[in-house]
């Protein structure tokens, strides 16, 4: 008696259990480093907002898929990829060879391109060649960090999160940050604090296109976002989304 | 004047890696295991495997030489921070006692990446200091805190009558405590001092949040640009051993010499 209570139990929990796992949309987990504004960062409401996590929710919208944020510090970001933390990152990664040898990227979302900004006293830089014999900030690993190595005789800095080596400039210990462009502009053109001290020289010196990352081989999931990046574009959705966080 | 004093009164202080001696021969040998060992596990990965690990051995060394300078650097302005906070907090000056006191509460209960962030950041605004040097200032501050409490642990387990005698034969205060007890003091506090190098040497890594090109941020800096992070912090942890291990023979070296001295 006691036995066949047990296994009606049993039956009765698993057909609960695999009714909700079809019924249920597929949730993935996404990490994202939050401070990289306006592309991602946390508002005064402690959320994860901007471009990309808009984006993201809009892609996961039309692929039928819910999406969880994680907040993840950016020189970590990858190596939680490989330990399955998460599912795939959306974090302004462009996609490089170097990358793209050890993961998997969906198509190109947006593109965009990296940038110096100097202190507003600096009135002859305009590349990162100017700055020889200088100090150059940058976030650790990201591709404005590839761009300044690749100057000889520029000492490259690197920092945590972008917005450290901007407050490292604040207080003039370096003399030049490179970060994209979107970024650039939301520091140097919009932070109140920094408004008077910096400015963006020249023009965009790189040209990158942003990718979702996932690991190496999970073909599922990128066929899964590439659709539903395909019906974004389709729908002009991501240019609504750009005006809103990139003006 | 050195008789009948309990001047090898061990002070338990620090989170450093154990001082082996010789006496004890259970951490002895597990030190000669974890030195030799780690030694050996570099030289293998760096000619065993140096398709994967050679580069990294290559892209950190100025990492070492950074790491030390911020440590040696930082540990000798904390021993002068300390010996003054340690002399101000058995001060007889209230006022003295009050401020040396107050230093110690207050450092000790910032946490030293608060405290590094606090004095690179937020001083930076006011004051220019190099990355290094607001680097070293800040690991002196915190550790000085903790080194004072070592200094007046080491003066007052010095018997009071060495201090009584020496008033007796007419010296000031000030001498008896530079002539007479400092010396003698110095003998019990240089152990935990040794413990505070080695937990000072870890703790370095904390300064790689400064964007100090130290052991740790050269690893973080390889390891973004390759995604090797397993080999990569597989060597930084390596590095650190063996400094750390190095650091603490040659600590109870100097320990016992300066016991068979007396």
């Amino acid at each position: 008696m006691k036995i066949l209570r047990f296994l009606s139990v049993t039956a009765l929990l698993s057909a609960l259990l695999s009714v909700s796992a079809f019924a249920a949309p597929k949730s993935i987990k996404v990490a994202t480093d939050a401070t990289w504004p306006p592309m991602e960062m946390v508002n005064s409401n402690k959320q994860i907002v901007g471009y990309d996590i808009d984006f993201l929710n809009a892609v996961a919208k039309e692929a039928g898929v819910t999406v969880e944020f994680k907040n993840t510090a950016w020189d970590g970001i990858f190596a939680g990829l490989d330990s399955g933390q998460y599912d795939a990152i959306i974090s302004s990664v462009t996609i490089t060879e170097e990358r793209k040898a050890k993961y998997d990227f969906t198509d190109v979302y947006t593109s965009i391109g990296q940038i110096l900004v100097v202190p507003k006293t600096d009135k002859t830089s305009k590349t990162i060649a100017d700055l020889k014999g200088k100090k150059v900030g940058s976030q650790i690993g990201t591709t404005a960090t590839m761009e300044i190595k690749k100057v000889d005789g520029v000492d490259s800095k690197t920092y945590d999160e972008i917005g450290l080596a901007f407050e490292d400039m604040a207080a003039g210990r370096i003399s030049g940050v490179v970060c994209d462009e979107p970024v650039a502009a939301h520091f140097a053109l919009q932070k109140q604090e920094y408004k008077e001290k910096f400015k963006i020289v020249g023009k965009p010196f790189t040209k990158e296109g942003y990718g979702i990352v996932v690991k190496k081989g999970n073909k599922e999931l990128v066929d899964l976002l590439n659709k539903g990046i395909k019906s974004v574009k389709a729908k002009k959705l991501d240019a609504k989304i750009h005006t809103k966080w990139v003006k | 004047m050195q008789d009948n004093q309990p001047t090898n009164t061990p002070i338990e202080v620090g989170d450093g890696a154990s001082i082996p001696l010789k006496s004890d021969t259970g951490l002895f040998t597990a030190w000669r295991i974890a030195f030799f060992g780690s030694i050996v596990l570099c030289l293998f990965l760096a000619f065993g495997r140096p398709d994967r690990y050679m580069a990294i051995f290559k892209f950190v060394p100025e990492g070492i030489v950074i790491t030390f300078e911020v440590t040696v650097g930082a540990i000798l302005l904390a021993i002068v921070f300390g010996l003054i906070a340690g002399l101000g907090r058995i001060s007889a000056n209230r006022l003295i006692n009050g401020v040396a006191s107050l230093y110690v509460e207050v450092i000790r209960g910032i946490p030293l990446l608060v405290q590094l962030f606090y004095i690179y950041y937020a001083l930076g605004r006011f004051v220019k200091i190099p990355a290094i040097m607001s680097a070293i200032i800040a690991m002196a501050f915190c550790y000085g805190a903790y080194m004072a409490e070592i200094f007046r642990a080491g003066i007052q387990s010095i018997h009071k009558g060495q201090m009584e005698a020496a008033l007796s034969l007419g010296m000031s205060r000030r001498q008896a405590m530079r002539q007479v007890i400092l010396p003698q003091a110095f003998k019990t506090v240089l152990p935990p001092i040794g413990n505070e190098f080695i937990a000072l040497l870890k703790d370095s890594s904390l300064v790689s949040i400064l964007a100090v090109s130290d052991l740790l941020r050269r690893g973080r800096e390889y390891a973004s640009e390759t995604f090797d992070y397993f080999e990569t912090y597989t060597v930084i942890a390596l590095i650190y051993l063996i400094l750390t291990l190095f650091f603490s023979k040659l600590v109870s070296i100097m320990e016992e010499r300066l016991n068979d001295g007396c």
